[in-house]
C-alpha cells in the first residue's frame, strides 16, 4: 500500500509538469474531436500524429496518445446519443437508450450522465491498474482459447437481451451477424470465403461501414420516413444536466458497469468489447420495469458508458505489464512506444517507472480534463440538434463518408456502406433490430478463431470446453441466462393460449 | 496558412508538368505501408520517413493500406503513377513469399517495381513457453522432431512473418511435423505462448525481445550471422547448431515500375543518407533492427535480394501447402 | 420518377402485400440460402482440424431453418402486422449520395465529392431548398477540408493526385 502511494505520488510528479499537462489536454481535445466525428477512429488519428511525437520525450508523447484514445471513447458516446451513429462496437449500446433520451429532449441529461459515469469509472480503473495491474495479468492468463470461446458464447446470449421486441428475431439477427463475420480470408487455410471474387472482401467486412450503414444511415432513412419523430429532437431541449434524482437512479448502474467493464477490459483479444453489452444486459435484467429499456432508460446509458470507459482504461494492463496489446489501438501504442525506443514488456514498470506511473497518473488527470472539456460542450451539442433536419442529414452523411474512407483510405468501404444502408432499411421494414446483429458480427470473428484454436489444441475434443473449470462456469452462466431469457416468452405464450 | 500557400504553389507547379528531379519533390509524397499502423514494418517506415522528409524538403505521408498479407497495399502502390509521389515499403512477405503463397497475385515482385533500396531488417528469434523442457537449441530441435504433431506451434495468421518463418523452421528439422495454431496477430499468439497454451513460435526480435528479457518466454536462437546487441546473451542459430536457419524480415523501399531515373536516384540518395542519420539509426538499433551496409544498399542490391528471396521461399511454401492438403 | 411527382404524393413508395413476419422470414431464408450456396465449395474439415466451411455453412443452415420457422409462425398469426410501405425517395437519394462520394473521392477529390454527395443526398427530403443546400454543401466541404486535412492531417485527397 505504501509503495502504491509512493508510486502514484511519483507518477503525479511526472504527469503534473506543465508540458505533460499540456500534452494531456491536447490529447483529450483531439480525442474528443475525433470521437465526435463519426467514423474517424483513434487508429487513423494516432497513426497520423505519430510523426509529430518524434520531437517529444517518450512519456509526454504517450500521455498525449493515451489522451486521444480515451478522449475518443468519450466523444464517441456524444455522436451515439445525438445522431444514433456508433463509431465503434462499444457505442452500439449507448445508441439504444441514449438516442431515445435525446429524442425525448433529454440529450443533456444523457450526455451528462455519460460524462460523469465515465469519469467515475476512469477514476476507479486508474486505481485498479495502479494497485492490481500485476495480479490481474495472471488472471487474464487463465483465459486460453477454450475459456475465451465460452466467454463469447455468454456474450452472444447477452445480446438477445439487447432487443426490445421479439427475442426470437434477436437470435436470428445474432446468427446473421455471425454469418457476415465469416466473410473473408480463412484464418487458418488462407482460403477466400464468400468473397464473391471481390478483392476488398478478402479481409472481411469492416465494422465501420457496416455499423454506419445499418445503424446511422438507416436511422436517417427512418427519420425521413416519419417526419414527426425527428421533430421531437428539435423542439424540446430540456435541461442540460442530470437532476439529483436521475443521478441517484444512475449511480448503482455506474458502479456495476465500472466493475464489469474493468474486469473484461483486462482480457486479451479485446474482451473490453463485451463490457457495455454485459452491463446493459445486467441493468435490464435486474430493473423493476425492463420495458423502459430501449425507450430512454438512464441506467441503459450510465451502466454501459461506465463499463466502456473502465474497460478502455484497464485495457492498458496487458500492454503495461506484459507488452501485449489487447486491441488495435493498443497495438498502435506499442508502435508509438517502439518508435521512442521503449519496447513494452514485463519490465516497463521497473525500467521506465517515469513512463509507467506517469501514464497511469495522467489517465486520471485526463479523465478529469475530459469532464471539464465535455460538460460545457453539452450545451453546444444540444443546440446543434436545433439545426433543421434537411440540413442536418446531408452534413451527417458527408462526415460519415469521410470517416469511413479514412479508416482504410479505401473508397470500396464507402461503397459497402451504401449497400448496408439499403440492407439496414430492409431490416427496419421487416421489424429486425440491428444491435444484436452487430454484436454477433463483432464476436463472431473472435469466436470462430477461439473455437478453432481450442479444437486444434484439444485435438478435436469438445470436452475441452467443459473440462476446464473457468470455461465450464462461463458456459453454465450462458445456459442459465438463456433459460431466464426464454422464460418470459414461454409465459407470455401460455397467457396468450389462455386468452384465446 | 503558410502550408496552404505552399501547397497551392506546389499544385500549380505540379499541374501539367512532368516530374523531374530539378524540382522534385514539389508536394508531399505518399508512402504506402501495406500493414496496420504500429507493427514493425510501420514503425521502421516511420523512422526512415522522418529524416527522408527533412532531406527532401517535403513530407512523406505514411498511408497504411493493410490486407491479404500486405499484398492489397502493394497491388495498389504498384498501379500508382510512377512519378515519385507514391512509393511503398515492401517487405519479405510482399516481395519474397507472396508469389508462392498467392497464386493469383496481381504483381511480380521482380519486374513490376523500381527498387529504391533496402531499409532495415528485423531478425527472427525462435521462442518457446517459459517452462519448455528443452535447455538449448539442440535439445529443442530434438524435441520438435520427437514430438511430431504433438508440438503446438503458434503463428499470427496466414502470410504473417511468424507463419512463413515458422514453416521454414519446421522444414529444416527432419521428421518434424508440428501442429500449427493460427492467431489473428502477434499479440494474441504471444499471449497464449506466455500463458503456456502453445509450445513455441518464431517471430521478429522487436515483438519478443522484452518478453524474453523479462523471463516471460524462453529464446533458443537468433537467425542472423551475428548476435544482436539487444540480446547479447542469445546465441545465433549458427552457434547453437541450426546454421541453415538464417532469416530476417527485411523491409525495403520500392516505387512503381518505370520511375524516371533522376527521381529514383534522388530517392536512393535520400534513403541512403536517412539510414545514416544518427537519430534514425539510434531508433532502429533500439528495435534490434539490422541496417544494410555498403554493397547491400541501393536499388541493384535490392533487386538481387528480391530475386533470391522469391526463389528461396517458393519451394518451402509449396511443400508446406502440399503437406497441408494431405 | 420526377421530383414533383414525389412531392405531390408524399408517401410514394413500394408496398408488399404480405404480413411482416412472413416477409422477414423469407428475407433471412434467402440470405441463408445464398451463403449455403456460396460456401458449398469450402471444405468442412474435421473436428480436429475445423475447416473454413464449417462455421459459415452451419450458421447459414440455422438461419434458413430459423427464417422458415418465423415465416410459418407469421403465416399462422392471422392478425400480424403487414410490411410497412417502402419509401423510394429517401433510400434512393441517400444511397445515390453515398455512391457519388465513393466514385468522386479518389478520382476528383473531396473538393467535388463533398458538395455533390451532399446536394444529391439532400433531395431525399422534400423540404430541401437547392440554393441553400448548395451553399451549405460548399461551406461544409471547406470545414471538412480544414478539419480532416489540416487539424487531423489525414491522407484524404482534396484534389485527386495533387493535394
Amino acid at each position: 500500500m505504501e509503495t502504491l502511494v509512493a508510486n502514484l505520488y511519483h507518477g503525479f510528479g511526472v504527469a503534473l509538469t506543465l508540458q505533460n499537462l499540456g500534452l494531456c489536454f491536447l490529447g483529450c481535445m483531439i480525442g474528443t474531436l475525433i470521437g465526435v466525428l463519426p467514423g474517424v477512429g483513434p487508429i487513423a488519428t494516432i497513426a497520423m500524429l505519430l510523426p509529430i511525437t518524434f520531437g517529444l520525450p517518450p512519456t509526454g508523447a504517450l500521455i498525449m496518445l493515451a489522451g486521444i484514445y480515451y478522449g475518443a471513447q468519450y466523444g464517441g458516446s456524444t455522436t451515439a446519443i445525438l445522431v444514433n451513429i456508433p463509431g465503434e462496437a462499444t457505442a452500439v449500446v449507448t445508441c439504444l437508450d441514449g438516442h431515445q433520451m435525446a429524442k425525448q429532449g433529454r440529450a443533456g441529461t444523457a450526455l451528462g450522465v455519460a460524462a460523469l459515469g465515465s469519469f467515475f469509472a476512469g477514476t476507479v480503473a486508474t486505481i485498479f491498474i495502479a494497485a492490481m495491474g500485476e495480479p490481474l495479468t495472471k488472471l487474464a492468463q487463465l483465459f486460453g482459447p477454450a475459456e475465451y470461446f465460452s466467454l463469447m458464447v455468454m456474450g452472444l446470449v447477452f445480446s438477445t437481451v439487447l432487443a426490445q421486441g421479439s427475442v426470437y428475431k434477436a437470435i436470428l439477427m445474432v446468427l446473421l451477424g455471425l454469418l457476415l463475420s465469416t466473410i473473408g480470408t480463412d484464418l487458418e487455410t488462407g482460403q477466400e470465403r464468400i468473397t464473391l471474387g471481390i478483392q476488398n472482401l478478402s479481409d472481411g467486412l469492416d465494422f465501420t461501414p457496416l455499423a454506419m450503414g445499418i445503424f446511422g444511415f438507416a436511422e436517417i432513412l427512418r427519420n425521413l420516413d416519419t417526419p414527426e419523430a425527428r421533430d421531437v429532437v428539435r423542439t424540446a431541449i430540456g435541461k442540460l444536466l442530470p437532476s439529483w434524482d436521475e443521478i441517484k437512479q444512475a449511480t448503482p448502474a455506474v458502479l456495476r458497469g465500472t466493475f464489469i467493464g474493468g474486469l473484461l477490459g483486462i482480457l486479451p483479444g479485446n474482451g473490453a468489447v463485451l463490457g457495455p453489452f454485459a452491463s446493459y444486459t445486467i441493468e435490464k435484467k435486474i430493473a423493476k420495469d425492463p420495458s423502459r429499456f430501449g425507450k430512454g432508460a438512464i441506467e441503459g446509458v450510465a451502466g454501459p458508458e461506465s463499463a466502456n470507459n473502465a474497460g478502455a482504461q484497464t485495457a492498458f494492463i496487458p500492454l503495461l505489464t506484459l507488452g501485449i496489446p489487447p486491441n488495435a489501438v493498443m497495438a498502435l501504442m506499442v508502435g508509438a512506444m517502439t518508435i521512442h525506443g521503449i519496447i513494452p514488456g514485463p519490465q516497463v514498470m521497473t525500467k521506465n517507472p517515469d513512463l509507467f506511473w506517469g501514464m497511469i497518473a495522467s489517465m486520471w488527470i485526463g479523465n478529469a480534463m475530459l469532464v471539464i472539456i465535455n460538460l460545457p460542450l453539452i450545451g453546444m451539442w444540444v443546440k446543434l440538434l436545433k439545426v433543421p433536419y434537411r440540413m442536418m442529414f446531408p452534413a451527417i452523411l458527408i462526415f460519415c463518408c469521410i470517416g469511413i474512407y479514412s479508416v482504410n483510405n479505401a473508397m470500396e468501404d464507402v461503397l459497402s456502406c451504401a449497400f448496408f444502408t439499403f440492407v439496414g432499411y430492409l431490416l427496419i421494414k421487416f421489424g429486425y433490430e440491428p444491435a444484436p446483429m452487430l454484436l454477433g458480427f463483432v464476436l463472431g470473428k473472435l469466436m470462430e478463431e477461439k473455437f478453432r484454436q481450442a479444437m486444434i489444441l484439444s485435438r478435436g475434443s469438445f470436452w475441452t470446453f467443459v473440462e476446464r473449470p473457468v470455461s465450464a462456469v462461463l458456459l453454465a452462466i450462458a445456459v442459465l441466462l438463456l433459460i431466464i431469457a426464454a422464460m418470459p416468452s414461454i409465459r407470455a405464450k401460455r397467457e396468450e393460449v389462455f386468452v384465446e | 496558412m503558410l502550408r496552404m500557400t505552399s501547397a497551392v504553389v506546389g499544385m500549380t507547379l505540379a499541374l501539367g508538368l512532368p516530374a523531374n528531379a530539378q524540382n522534385y519533390p514539389t508536394r508531399p509524397i505518399s508512402m504506402i505501408v501495406p500493414f496496420a499502423a504500429g507493427g514493425p514494418t510501420d514503425v521502421i517506415a516511420r523512422i526512415v520517413a522522418d529524416p527522408m522528409s527533412r532531406l527532401l524538403g517535403q513530407q512523406i505521408v505514411i498511408e497504411n493500406v493493410a490486407g491479404a498479407g500486405g499484398t492489397t497495399g502493394i497491388t495498389r502502390a504498384a498501379g500508382a503513377k510512377p512519378d515519385g509521389y507514391t512509393i511503398m515499403m515492401g517487405h519479405m512477405g510482399t516481395h519474397g513469399v507472396a508469389p508462392a503463397l498467392y497464386p493469383n497475385l496481381k504483381y511480380n515482385p521482380a519486374t513490376d517495381f523500381t527498387p529504391i533500396g533496402n531499409a532495415a531488417g528485423t531478425p527472427i528469434i525462435i521462442v518457446a513457453k517459459k517452462n519448455h523442457p528443452a535447455k538449448d537449441l539442440k535439445e529443442f530441435v530434438a524435441w520438435v522432431a520427437k514430438e511430431g504433431d504433438k508440438a503446438n506451434q503458434a503463428y499470427a495468421g496466414t502470410a504473417s512473418v511468424s507463419h512463413t518463418t515458422g514453416i521454414l523452421l519446421v522444414s529444416m528439422i527432419p521428421g518434424a511435423k508440428s501442429t500449427l495454431v493460427p492467431y489473428t496477430g502477434t499479440g494474441p499468439a504471444l499471449n497464449d505462448l506466455i500463458a503456456g497454451q502453445v509450445d513455441f513460435m518464431t517471430d521478429q526480435i522487436v515483438n519478443v525481445v522484452e518478453q524474453i528479457k523479462g523471463g516471460a518466454i524462453k529464446a533458443y536462437g537468433i537467425a542472423t550471422p551475428k548476435r544482436s546487441p539487444a540480446l547479447p546473451d542469445l546465441p545465433t542459430t549458427i552457434e547453437a547448431g541450426l546454421p541453415s536457419y538464417q532469416v530476417s524480415a527485411w523491409n525495403a523501399v520500392f516505387g512503381p515500375k518505370g520511375m524516371p531515373a533522376d527521381v529514383t536516384a534522388k530517392l536512393q540518395d535520400v534513403l541512403n543518407k536517412a539510414l545514416d542519420d544518427p537519430n534514425a539509426r539510434k531508433r532502429l538499433d533500439e528495435l534490434g533492427a539490422v541496417v544494410p551496409e555498403g554493397a547491400d544498399r541501393g536499388g541493384a542490391a535490392l533487386q538481387k535480394l528480391v530475386e533470391s528471396e522469391v526463389a528461396r521461399w517458393s519451394p518451402v511454401i509449396k511443400d508446406a501447402m502440399a503437406k497441408e492438403k494431405k | 420518377m420526377s421530383d414533383q411527382g414525389a412531392e405531390a404524393k408524399k408517401q410514394l413508395g413500394l408496398s408488399i402485400p404480405m404480413r411482416q413476419e412472413i416477409a422477414a422470414g423469407i428475407f433471412l431464408m434467402l440470405i441463408g440460402l445464398f451463403f449455403v450456396w456460396q460456401s458449398s465449395d469450402l471444405p468442412m474439415g474435421t473436428l480436429r482440424a475445423v475447416g473454413p466451411g464449417m462455421l459459415p455453412r452451419a450458421v447459414a443452415v440455422m438461419l434458413v431453418v430459423g427464417g422458415l420457422i418465423l415465416s410459418i409462425m407469421g403465416f399462422l398469426d392471422k392478425n400480424g402486422p403487414m410490411v410497412p410501405l417502402f419509401a423510394l425517395r429517401g433510400p434512393f437519394f441517400i444511397i445515390a449520395g453515398i455512391l457519388c462520394f465513393a466514385v468522386l473521392i479518389r478520382s476528383v477529390g473531396l473538393i467535388a465529392a463533398g458538395p455533390v454527395a451532399m446536394i444529391v443526398a439532400s433531395f431525399a427530403s422534400p423540404e430541401t431548398r437547392i440554393v441553400e443546400t448548395t451553399i451549405f454543401g460548399v461551406i461544409m466541404t471547406a470545414v471538412c477540408i480544414f478539419l480532416f486535412k489540416y487539424m487531423l492531417n489525414l491522407p484524404i485527397p482534396v484534389i485527386a493526385n495533387y493535394w
